[in-house]
Protein backbone atom coordinates (compact mmCIF):
# COMPACT_ATOMS: atom_id res chain seq x y z
CA UNK A 1 0.00 0.00 0.00
CA UNK A 2 1.61 3.66 -0.84
CA UNK A 3 0.64 6.64 0.88
CA UNK A 4 -1.42 8.78 -0.56
CA UNK A 5 -1.31 11.60 1.58
CA UNK A 6 -0.06 15.23 0.75
CA UNK A 7 2.97 13.49 -1.75
CA UNK A 8 4.25 17.00 -2.71
CA UNK A 9 5.13 17.69 1.31
CA UNK A 10 6.79 14.17 1.70
CA UNK A 11 8.50 14.16 -2.08
CA UNK A 12 11.09 17.06 -1.24
CA UNK A 13 12.36 15.45 2.50
CA UNK A 14 12.29 12.46 0.81
CA UNK A 15 14.81 13.21 -2.00
CA UNK A 16 16.99 15.37 0.14
CA UNK A 17 16.74 12.31 2.81
CA UNK A 18 17.92 10.10 -0.25
CA UNK A 19 21.01 11.64 -1.37
CA UNK A 20 22.25 12.15 1.91
CA UNK A 21 21.37 8.03 2.19
CA UNK A 22 23.53 7.37 -0.64
CA UNK A 23 26.55 9.03 1.19
CA UNK A 24 26.42 6.86 4.01
CA UNK A 25 29.18 3.83 3.98
CA UNK A 26 27.94 0.51 2.54
CA UNK A 27 28.78 -2.69 3.83
CA UNK A 28 31.92 -3.35 1.68
CA UNK A 29 33.02 0.07 3.47
CA UNK A 30 33.11 -1.11 6.47
CA UNK A 31 34.99 -4.46 5.87
CA UNK A 32 37.58 -2.56 4.05
CA UNK A 33 37.58 -0.25 7.47
CA UNK A 34 38.28 -3.62 8.87
CA UNK A 35 41.65 -4.25 7.31
CA UNK A 36 43.19 -0.75 8.00
CA UNK A 37 45.08 0.38 10.92
CA UNK A 38 43.76 3.22 13.66
CA UNK A 39 45.41 5.64 11.69
CA UNK A 40 44.43 4.42 8.08
CA UNK A 41 40.84 4.84 9.43
CA UNK A 42 41.11 8.21 10.71
CA UNK A 43 42.51 9.37 7.31
CA UNK A 44 39.75 7.63 5.19
CA UNK A 45 37.52 9.13 7.25
CA UNK A 46 38.74 12.76 7.28
CA UNK A 47 38.36 11.72 3.47
CA UNK A 48 34.55 11.67 3.79
CA UNK A 49 31.77 13.57 5.26
CA UNK A 50 33.16 13.61 8.69
CA UNK A 51 36.40 16.22 6.97
CA UNK A 52 34.75 18.93 8.23
CA UNK A 53 33.87 17.49 12.06
CA UNK A 54 37.48 16.30 12.08
CA UNK A 55 39.45 19.56 11.20
CA UNK A 56 37.01 21.28 13.42
CA UNK A 57 38.40 19.50 16.60
CA UNK A 58 41.52 18.21 15.39
CA UNK A 59 43.33 21.34 17.48
CA UNK A 60 41.37 19.73 20.69
CA UNK A 61 41.96 16.25 20.67
CA UNK A 62 43.34 13.66 18.58
CA UNK A 63 43.96 10.09 18.28
CA UNK A 64 39.87 7.87 19.30
CA UNK A 65 38.67 10.83 20.93
CA UNK A 66 39.18 12.79 18.35
CA UNK A 67 37.22 10.72 16.00
CA UNK A 68 34.58 9.80 19.15
CA UNK A 69 33.76 13.59 19.11
CA UNK A 70 34.05 14.35 15.27
CA UNK A 71 31.51 11.19 14.58
CA UNK A 72 28.90 12.89 17.22
CA UNK A 73 29.38 16.29 15.87
CA UNK A 74 28.73 15.03 12.23
CA UNK A 75 26.01 13.06 13.75
CA UNK A 76 24.30 16.80 15.45
CA UNK A 77 25.27 18.34 12.10
CA UNK A 78 23.53 15.92 10.11
CA UNK A 79 20.18 15.70 12.01
CA UNK A 80 20.19 19.34 12.82
CA UNK A 81 20.60 19.75 8.98
CA UNK A 82 17.40 17.49 8.55
CA UNK A 83 15.66 19.59 10.64
CA UNK A 84 16.29 22.62 8.74
CA UNK A 85 15.62 21.41 4.89
CA UNK A 86 12.38 19.89 6.54
CA UNK A 87 8.78 21.36 6.50
CA UNK A 88 5.92 21.42 7.77
CA UNK A 89 4.44 17.62 9.03
CA UNK A 90 7.94 16.43 8.55
CA UNK A 91 10.05 19.43 10.40
CA UNK A 92 7.53 18.65 13.28
CA UNK A 93 7.49 14.77 13.59
CA UNK A 94 11.55 14.83 12.77
CA UNK A 95 11.84 17.42 15.57
CA UNK A 96 10.02 15.42 18.05
CA UNK A 97 11.91 12.00 17.60
CA UNK A 98 15.53 14.05 17.42
CA UNK A 99 14.14 15.27 20.92
CA UNK A 100 15.88 12.08 22.14
CA UNK A 101 19.12 13.87 22.14
CA UNK A 102 17.71 16.77 24.25
CA UNK A 103 16.79 14.17 26.68
CA UNK A 104 20.48 12.54 26.66
CA UNK A 105 21.89 16.15 26.98
CA UNK A 106 19.61 16.79 30.12
CA UNK A 107 20.87 13.43 31.87
CA UNK A 108 24.27 14.43 31.08
CA UNK A 109 24.66 18.08 32.33
CA UNK A 110 22.42 16.96 35.52
CA UNK A 111 24.84 13.81 35.70
CA UNK A 112 27.66 16.22 35.90
CA UNK A 113 26.50 18.66 37.75
CA UNK A 114 25.88 16.09 40.51
CA UNK A 115 29.24 14.98 40.49
CA UNK A 116 30.57 18.31 40.62
CA UNK A 117 32.34 18.39 36.98
CA UNK A 118 34.09 21.30 35.32
CA UNK A 119 31.74 23.09 32.74
CA UNK A 120 34.51 21.61 30.11
CA UNK A 121 33.86 18.19 30.46
CA UNK A 122 30.40 18.39 30.61
CA UNK A 123 30.39 20.62 27.42
CA UNK A 124 32.87 17.74 25.58
CA UNK A 125 29.65 14.95 26.31
CA UNK A 126 27.44 17.65 25.16
CA UNK A 127 25.48 16.45 21.44
CA UNK A 128 23.25 18.92 20.38
CA UNK A 129 21.70 16.92 17.61
CA UNK A 130 17.69 17.77 19.10
CA UNK A 131 15.47 20.24 19.03
CA UNK A 132 17.74 22.99 21.32
CA UNK A 133 21.29 23.71 19.60
CA UNK A 134 25.03 24.03 21.68
CA UNK A 135 24.75 27.66 22.88
CA UNK A 136 21.36 26.53 24.71
CA UNK A 137 23.46 23.68 26.01
CA UNK A 138 26.25 25.52 27.02
CA UNK A 139 24.12 27.95 28.89
CA UNK A 140 22.71 25.64 31.10
CA UNK A 141 26.09 23.87 32.02
CA UNK A 142 27.09 27.07 33.79
CA UNK A 143 24.07 27.50 35.93
CA UNK A 144 23.12 25.69 39.08
CA UNK A 145 21.23 22.20 39.02
CA UNK A 146 17.99 24.62 40.78
CA UNK A 147 18.16 26.75 37.43
CA UNK A 148 18.63 24.04 35.31
CA UNK A 149 15.64 22.42 36.56
CA UNK A 150 13.53 25.83 36.17
CA UNK A 151 14.40 26.14 32.61
CA UNK A 152 12.35 23.50 31.68
CA UNK A 153 9.45 24.90 33.87
CA UNK A 154 6.73 24.53 31.53
CA UNK A 155 7.86 21.10 29.81
CA UNK A 156 6.96 17.62 30.00
CA UNK A 157 10.03 17.00 31.14
CA UNK A 158 9.61 19.48 34.42
CA UNK A 159 8.13 16.63 36.87
CA UNK A 160 10.72 14.22 36.61
CA UNK A 161 13.27 16.49 36.67
CA UNK A 162 11.84 18.44 39.81
CA UNK A 163 13.11 15.03 41.96
CA UNK A 164 16.69 15.72 41.15
CA UNK A 165 18.23 15.30 44.83
CA UNK A 166 15.09 13.96 46.35
CA UNK A 167 15.50 10.87 44.09
CA UNK A 168 17.94 7.80 42.89
CA UNK A 169 19.20 9.79 39.32
CA UNK A 170 19.09 6.29 37.66
CA UNK A 171 15.52 6.45 37.84
CA UNK A 172 15.17 10.15 36.82
CA UNK A 173 17.00 9.43 33.93
CA UNK A 174 14.93 6.23 32.95
CA UNK A 175 11.32 8.79 33.88
CA UNK A 176 12.77 11.36 31.38
CA UNK A 177 13.17 9.08 28.24
CA UNK A 178 9.71 7.35 29.46
CA UNK A 179 8.51 10.86 29.32
CA UNK A 180 10.02 11.19 25.91
CA UNK A 181 8.01 8.38 24.30
CA UNK A 182 5.02 8.93 26.89
CA UNK A 183 4.56 12.69 24.91
CA UNK A 184 5.22 11.16 21.32
CA UNK A 185 2.72 8.62 21.73
CA UNK A 186 0.07 11.30 22.47
CA UNK A 187 0.51 12.65 19.39
CA UNK A 188 -3.03 12.07 17.63
CA UNK A 189 -3.01 9.51 15.12
CA UNK A 190 -5.28 11.90 12.13
CA UNK A 191 -3.93 11.44 9.05
CA UNK A 192 -1.62 8.46 7.68
CA UNK A 193 1.72 9.82 8.12
CA UNK A 194 1.40 10.20 11.86
CA UNK A 195 0.32 6.86 12.02
CA UNK A 196 3.29 5.34 10.26
CA UNK A 197 5.39 7.73 12.76
CA UNK A 198 3.68 6.29 15.59
CA UNK A 199 4.13 2.75 14.59
CA UNK A 200 7.31 3.24 14.27
CA UNK A 201 7.76 4.64 17.72
CA UNK A 202 6.26 1.94 19.05
CA UNK A 203 8.37 -0.71 17.58
CA UNK A 204 11.32 1.24 18.66
CA UNK A 205 9.69 1.18 22.09
CA UNK A 206 9.44 -2.75 21.67
CA UNK A 207 13.12 -3.07 20.87
CA UNK A 208 13.93 -0.75 23.38
CA UNK A 209 12.17 -2.69 26.14
CA UNK A 210 12.90 -6.49 24.69
CA UNK A 211 16.90 -5.53 25.30
CA UNK A 212 15.87 -4.40 28.57
CA UNK A 213 14.17 -7.52 29.76
CA UNK A 214 16.83 -9.33 28.31
CA UNK A 215 19.37 -7.35 30.02
CA UNK A 216 17.92 -7.52 33.46
CA UNK A 217 16.45 -11.26 32.91
CA UNK A 218 20.12 -12.14 32.74
CA UNK A 219 21.18 -10.29 36.07
CA UNK A 220 18.24 -12.12 37.68
CA UNK A 221 16.28 -8.79 38.15
CA UNK A 222 12.46 -9.03 39.95
CA UNK A 223 9.68 -8.23 37.73
CA UNK A 224 8.72 -4.86 39.45
CA UNK A 225 11.89 -3.82 38.83
CA UNK A 226 11.94 -5.25 34.66
CA UNK A 227 8.64 -3.15 34.24
CA UNK A 228 9.79 -0.26 36.39
CA UNK A 229 12.72 -0.07 33.13
CA UNK A 230 10.11 -0.84 30.64
CA UNK A 231 8.62 1.88 28.40
CA UNK A 232 4.95 2.09 28.18
CA UNK A 233 3.05 1.99 24.72
CA UNK A 234 4.90 -0.45 22.76
CA UNK A 235 3.88 -2.01 19.23
CA UNK A 236 2.63 -5.57 20.30
CA UNK A 237 5.44 -5.28 24.33
CA UNK A 238 2.38 -3.89 26.51
CA UNK A 239 2.83 -3.83 30.23
CA UNK A 240 0.84 -7.10 30.51
CA UNK A 241 2.91 -8.86 27.91
CA UNK A 242 6.42 -7.92 29.46
CA UNK A 243 5.09 -8.47 32.93
CA UNK A 244 4.16 -12.13 31.67
CA UNK A 245 7.45 -12.89 29.94
CA UNK A 246 9.52 -11.32 32.91
CA UNK A 247 8.01 -13.60 35.13
CA UNK A 248 9.25 -16.82 33.40
CA UNK A 249 12.44 -18.37 33.36
CA UNK A 250 15.17 -16.99 30.96
CA UNK A 251 15.00 -20.21 28.89
CA UNK A 252 11.01 -19.84 28.57
CA UNK A 253 11.12 -15.92 27.91
CA UNK A 254 13.58 -16.40 25.24
CA UNK A 255 11.04 -19.06 23.42
CA UNK A 256 8.33 -17.00 24.45
CA UNK A 257 9.46 -14.08 21.99
CA UNK A 258 9.42 -16.49 19.01
CA UNK A 259 5.81 -15.05 18.43
CA UNK A 260 6.54 -11.15 18.05
CA UNK A 261 7.12 -9.55 15.27
CA UNK A 262 10.94 -8.28 16.27
CA UNK A 263 12.03 -11.87 16.39
CA UNK A 264 12.37 -12.75 13.02
CA UNK A 265 14.32 -15.72 13.22
CA UNK A 266 16.90 -14.23 15.78
CA UNK A 267 19.15 -16.79 17.06
CA UNK A 268 20.13 -15.36 20.56
CA UNK A 269 20.44 -18.97 22.37
CA UNK A 270 23.92 -19.39 23.53
CA UNK A 271 25.25 -15.90 23.04
CA UNK A 272 25.48 -12.87 25.40
CA UNK A 273 23.06 -10.49 26.23
CA UNK A 274 25.34 -8.07 24.18
CA UNK A 275 25.58 -9.66 20.72
CA UNK A 276 21.86 -10.45 20.94
CA UNK A 277 21.26 -6.96 21.70
CA UNK A 278 22.64 -6.50 17.99
CA UNK A 279 20.32 -9.26 16.64
CA UNK A 280 17.59 -7.25 17.73
CA UNK A 281 19.14 -3.88 16.20
CA UNK A 282 19.65 -5.70 12.94
CA UNK A 283 16.10 -6.88 12.71
CA UNK A 284 14.94 -3.47 13.89
CA UNK A 285 16.85 -1.50 10.81
CA UNK A 286 15.55 -4.27 8.41
CA UNK A 287 12.47 -4.03 9.46
CA UNK A 288 12.23 -0.22 8.88
CA UNK A 289 13.82 -0.50 5.27
CA UNK A 290 11.09 -2.75 4.50
CA UNK A 291 8.87 0.19 5.93
CA UNK A 292 10.69 2.62 4.24
CA UNK A 293 10.45 0.90 0.92
CA UNK A 294 6.36 0.05 1.22
CA UNK A 295 5.59 4.08 1.77
CA UNK A 296 8.26 5.81 0.07
CA UNK A 297 6.08 9.22 0.44
CA UNK A 298 6.52 9.20 4.45
CA UNK A 299 8.30 10.18 6.83
CA UNK A 300 9.68 6.76 7.17
CA UNK A 301 12.67 6.74 4.75
CA UNK A 302 13.50 10.20 7.12
CA UNK A 303 13.20 8.13 10.26
CA UNK A 304 15.16 5.34 8.47
CA UNK A 305 17.83 7.07 7.58
CA UNK A 306 18.35 8.69 10.92
CA UNK A 307 18.87 5.28 12.54
CA UNK A 308 21.45 4.37 9.71
CA UNK A 309 23.64 7.59 10.32
CA UNK A 310 23.03 6.57 13.99
CA UNK A 311 24.23 3.20 13.32
CA UNK A 312 27.38 4.48 10.88
CA UNK A 313 28.43 6.50 13.46
CA UNK A 314 28.07 3.67 16.25
CA UNK A 315 30.12 1.46 13.58
CA UNK A 316 32.97 3.78 12.51
CA UNK A 317 33.30 4.61 16.54
CA UNK A 318 33.54 0.73 16.97
CA UNK A 319 36.01 0.39 14.55
CA UNK A 320 38.25 3.19 15.13
CA UNK A 321 38.09 2.28 19.00
CA UNK A 322 38.15 -1.51 18.45
CA UNK A 323 41.46 -1.01 16.24
CA UNK A 324 42.75 1.86 18.85
CA UNK A 325 42.45 -0.53 22.29
CA UNK A 326 43.86 -3.66 19.74
CA UNK A 327 40.69 -5.84 19.75
CA UNK A 328 40.49 -8.41 16.51
CA UNK A 329 38.81 -8.17 14.07
CA UNK A 330 36.41 -10.49 14.75
CA UNK A 331 35.42 -9.43 17.95
CA UNK A 332 35.10 -5.87 16.17
CA UNK A 333 32.62 -7.18 13.52
CA UNK A 334 30.78 -8.63 16.34
CA UNK A 335 30.22 -5.64 17.76
CA UNK A 336 29.00 -3.60 14.90
CA UNK A 337 25.68 -3.43 12.88
CA UNK A 338 26.76 -4.72 9.00
CA UNK A 339 23.60 -5.71 6.92
CA UNK B 1 83.52 -6.21 82.49
CA UNK B 2 85.76 -4.34 85.01
CA UNK B 3 83.27 -2.55 86.27
CA UNK B 4 81.82 -6.11 87.18
CA UNK B 5 81.70 -6.88 91.08
CA UNK B 6 83.28 -10.73 90.92
CA UNK B 7 81.04 -11.73 93.77
CA UNK B 8 78.71 -15.35 93.93
CA UNK B 9 76.06 -13.31 94.43
CA UNK B 10 76.13 -11.19 91.01
CA UNK B 11 77.39 -14.57 89.33
CA UNK B 12 74.26 -16.04 90.29
CA UNK B 13 72.38 -12.84 89.37
CA UNK B 14 74.30 -13.61 86.04
CA UNK B 15 73.09 -16.98 85.55
CA UNK B 16 69.74 -16.29 86.23
CA UNK B 17 69.96 -13.88 83.36
CA UNK B 18 71.53 -16.15 81.21
CA UNK B 19 69.25 -18.77 81.87
CA UNK B 20 66.38 -16.83 80.99
CA UNK B 21 68.00 -15.32 77.35
CA UNK B 22 68.58 -18.09 76.61
CA UNK B 23 64.69 -19.18 77.01
CA UNK B 24 64.22 -15.92 75.31
CA UNK B 25 66.22 -16.51 72.60
CA UNK B 26 64.67 -20.06 71.69
CA UNK B 27 61.25 -18.44 72.16
CA UNK B 28 61.96 -15.53 69.74
CA UNK B 29 63.16 -17.84 67.24
CA UNK B 30 60.61 -19.86 67.58
CA UNK B 31 58.64 -17.16 67.10
CA UNK B 32 60.66 -16.00 64.47
CA UNK B 33 60.64 -19.41 62.54
CA UNK B 34 56.69 -19.13 62.87
CA UNK B 35 56.11 -15.69 61.98
CA UNK B 36 58.15 -17.01 58.52
CA UNK B 37 55.72 -19.79 58.03
CA UNK B 38 52.64 -17.81 58.38
CA UNK B 39 54.29 -15.65 55.67
CA UNK B 40 55.30 -18.03 53.59
CA UNK B 41 51.66 -19.30 53.76
CA UNK B 42 50.48 -15.77 52.88
CA UNK B 43 52.93 -14.92 49.98
CA UNK B 44 51.08 -17.88 47.95
CA UNK B 45 47.82 -16.55 48.94
CA UNK B 46 49.14 -13.21 48.41
CA UNK B 47 50.47 -14.47 44.74
CA UNK B 48 46.81 -16.17 43.36
CA UNK B 49 45.25 -13.35 44.97
CA UNK B 50 47.51 -10.49 42.98
CA UNK B 51 47.47 -12.83 40.25
CA UNK B 52 43.81 -12.96 40.23
CA UNK B 53 44.05 -9.30 40.80
CA UNK B 54 46.06 -8.50 36.63
CA UNK B 55 43.47 -10.94 35.20
CA UNK B 56 40.32 -9.04 36.74
CA UNK B 57 42.46 -5.88 36.05
CA UNK B 58 42.56 -7.07 31.91
CA UNK B 59 39.51 -8.27 31.90
CA UNK B 60 38.20 -4.73 33.08
CA UNK B 61 40.06 -2.67 30.49
CA UNK B 62 39.16 -4.90 27.71
CA UNK B 63 35.98 -4.49 28.68
CA UNK B 64 36.23 -0.97 29.17
CA UNK B 65 37.37 -0.85 25.51
CA UNK B 66 34.31 -2.48 24.52
CA UNK B 67 32.22 -0.13 26.10
CA UNK B 68 34.14 2.75 24.84
CA UNK B 69 34.31 1.21 21.54
CA UNK B 70 30.20 0.40 21.14
CA UNK B 71 28.97 3.65 23.16
CA UNK B 72 31.63 5.97 22.84
CA UNK B 73 33.50 7.77 25.10
CA UNK B 74 31.64 10.34 25.53
CA UNK B 75 28.75 7.99 26.84
CA UNK B 76 31.12 6.17 28.91
CA UNK B 77 32.68 9.45 30.30
CA UNK B 78 28.94 10.47 31.11
CA UNK B 79 27.92 7.25 32.93
CA UNK B 80 31.33 7.28 34.75
CA UNK B 81 29.96 10.84 36.25
CA UNK B 82 26.73 9.14 37.86
CA UNK B 83 29.09 5.85 39.07
CA UNK B 84 31.72 7.81 40.63
CA UNK B 85 29.44 9.55 43.50
CA UNK B 86 28.87 5.72 44.74
CA UNK B 87 32.41 4.95 46.46
CA UNK B 88 33.01 1.36 47.38
CA UNK B 89 32.08 0.93 51.67
CA UNK B 90 34.31 -1.05 53.71
CA UNK B 91 35.35 -1.02 57.64
CA UNK B 92 38.78 -2.00 59.42
CA UNK B 93 39.26 -4.47 61.74
CA UNK B 94 42.02 -5.99 63.43
CA UNK B 95 43.38 -9.49 63.80
CA UNK B 96 46.59 -10.54 66.18
CA UNK B 97 48.93 -13.25 64.48
CA UNK B 98 51.63 -14.12 66.25
CA UNK B 99 51.92 -10.62 68.08
CA UNK B 100 51.46 -8.88 65.24
CA UNK B 101 47.89 -6.37 64.50
CA UNK B 102 47.01 -7.06 60.57
CA UNK B 103 44.25 -5.34 59.21
CA UNK B 104 41.08 -7.10 57.97
CA UNK B 105 39.12 -5.20 55.57
CA UNK B 106 35.28 -5.59 55.78
CA UNK B 107 34.48 -5.59 52.40
CA UNK B 108 30.47 -4.95 51.60
CA UNK B 109 29.59 -6.44 48.48
CA UNK B 110 30.95 -3.72 45.59
CA UNK B 111 28.60 -6.08 42.79
CA UNK B 112 25.57 -4.18 42.65
CA UNK B 113 22.49 -4.61 40.21
CA UNK B 114 22.24 -3.15 36.88
CA UNK B 115 19.55 -1.10 38.84
CA UNK B 116 21.68 -0.13 41.68
CA UNK B 117 24.72 1.20 39.76
CA UNK B 118 23.00 5.20 39.63
CA UNK B 119 23.02 5.16 36.21
CA UNK B 120 19.60 4.80 33.80
CA UNK B 121 18.62 1.36 32.01
CA UNK B 122 17.48 3.08 29.29
CA UNK B 123 20.44 5.97 28.40
CA UNK B 124 22.91 3.00 28.77
CA UNK B 125 23.61 -0.52 27.10
CA UNK B 126 24.94 -3.75 28.20
CA UNK B 127 28.23 -2.96 27.20
CA UNK B 128 28.22 -0.80 30.14
CA UNK B 129 27.29 -3.21 32.40
CA UNK B 130 29.91 -5.67 31.63
CA UNK B 131 32.28 -3.09 32.01
CA UNK B 132 30.81 -1.68 35.06
CA UNK B 133 30.71 -5.51 36.77
CA UNK B 134 34.40 -6.22 35.71
CA UNK B 135 35.04 -3.07 37.37
CA UNK B 136 33.65 -3.90 40.40
CA UNK B 137 35.04 -7.24 40.78
CA UNK B 138 38.11 -5.22 40.20
CA UNK B 139 37.49 -3.18 42.89
CA UNK B 140 36.88 -6.40 45.23
CA UNK B 141 40.01 -7.55 44.28
CA UNK B 142 41.98 -4.47 44.84
CA UNK B 143 40.67 -4.29 48.60
CA UNK B 144 41.20 -8.27 48.92
CA UNK B 145 44.88 -7.56 47.74
CA UNK B 146 45.33 -4.18 49.52
CA UNK B 147 44.47 -6.50 52.87
CA UNK B 148 47.05 -9.11 52.49
CA UNK B 149 50.11 -7.24 51.10
CA UNK B 150 49.47 -4.81 54.28
CA UNK B 151 49.32 -7.96 56.33
CA UNK B 152 52.29 -9.20 54.47
CA UNK B 153 54.37 -5.96 54.88
CA UNK B 154 53.58 -5.61 59.09
CA UNK B 155 54.41 -9.57 59.41
CA UNK B 156 58.29 -8.91 57.53
CA UNK B 157 58.84 -5.71 59.41
CA UNK B 158 58.08 -8.37 62.52
CA UNK B 159 60.26 -10.79 61.42
CA UNK B 160 62.83 -8.31 60.52
CA UNK B 161 62.64 -7.41 63.64
CA UNK B 162 62.32 -10.55 65.56
CA UNK B 163 65.16 -11.72 63.58
CA UNK B 164 67.33 -8.53 64.92
CA UNK B 165 66.11 -9.85 68.63
CA UNK B 166 67.44 -13.00 67.63
CA UNK B 167 70.68 -11.98 66.60
CA UNK B 168 71.77 -10.06 69.24
CA UNK B 169 70.78 -11.95 72.08
CA UNK B 170 72.35 -15.10 70.28
CA UNK B 171 75.58 -13.25 69.06
CA UNK B 172 76.03 -10.00 71.76
CA UNK B 173 73.92 -10.29 74.82
CA UNK B 174 73.97 -14.10 75.61
CA UNK B 175 77.78 -14.33 75.14
CA UNK B 176 78.99 -11.17 76.57
CA UNK B 177 77.00 -12.54 79.62
CA UNK B 178 78.28 -16.04 79.44
CA UNK B 179 81.82 -14.42 79.32
CA UNK B 180 81.07 -12.14 82.42
CA UNK B 181 80.24 -15.25 84.05
CA UNK B 182 83.55 -17.36 83.14
CA UNK B 183 85.12 -14.27 84.50
CA UNK B 184 83.56 -13.60 87.66
CA UNK B 185 83.44 -17.78 88.05
CA UNK B 186 87.46 -17.54 87.57
CA UNK B 187 87.83 -14.68 89.73
CA UNK B 188 86.34 -16.31 92.15
CA UNK B 189 88.05 -19.18 92.19
CA UNK B 190 90.65 -17.29 91.76
CA UNK B 191 89.70 -16.13 95.33
CA UNK B 192 89.65 -19.01 96.71
CA UNK B 193 93.09 -20.02 95.67
CA UNK B 194 94.37 -16.76 97.29
CA UNK B 195 92.47 -18.02 100.36
CA UNK B 196 93.60 -20.99 100.29
CA UNK B 197 96.99 -20.10 100.35
CA UNK B 198 96.76 -17.19 102.42
CA UNK B 199 95.80 -19.83 104.84
CA UNK B 200 98.69 -22.37 104.23
CA UNK B 201 101.46 -19.79 104.70
CA UNK B 202 99.52 -18.96 107.48
CA UNK B 203 99.67 -22.80 108.96
CA UNK B 204 103.00 -22.71 108.33
CA UNK B 205 104.05 -19.77 109.82
CA UNK B 206 101.84 -20.68 112.85
CA UNK B 207 103.61 -24.01 112.69
CA UNK B 208 107.19 -22.71 112.44
CA UNK B 209 106.72 -20.64 115.57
Amino acid sequence: MIYRGNRAAWAYIVARTKVMKSRLMKAEDFRKLLNMEFDEIVRYIGETEYKKEIDELGYKFTGPRLLDHALYANLARTYRKLIEVSFGASKFLITRYLEKWDVWNIINIIRGKMANVQPEVIEDVLVPAGERDLEFWKSLIVRDIEEIVKSFEGTPYYEPLSKVGSEDISKIEDELYKVYYRELLKLNPTDFAMKLFLDFIKMEIDIRNVKTLLRLKAEDATVEEIISCTIPGGYELTEEEIRKLAAMPIDEMIKSLEGYWFWDDVQIKGKSVATAEIEFDKVWINTISKRASNYPLSILPVLQYAVLKKVEVDNLRVLGWGKYYGLPNEEIERQMVIL
Amino acid sequence: MAEVQPTRMELIKLRRRIKMATRGHALLKMKRDGLIMEFRQLLEEAKEVIGGMVQKYEKAQSKLALAIAVDGIVAVRSIALSCCQMPPEFSMKRKNIMGVVVPVIKREPVRKKPTERGYGILSTSTRVDEAVEAYEELVDAVLEVAEIETTLRKLIEEIERTKRRVNALEYRVIPTMEELAKFISFKLEEMDRENIIRLKKLKMKKGKS
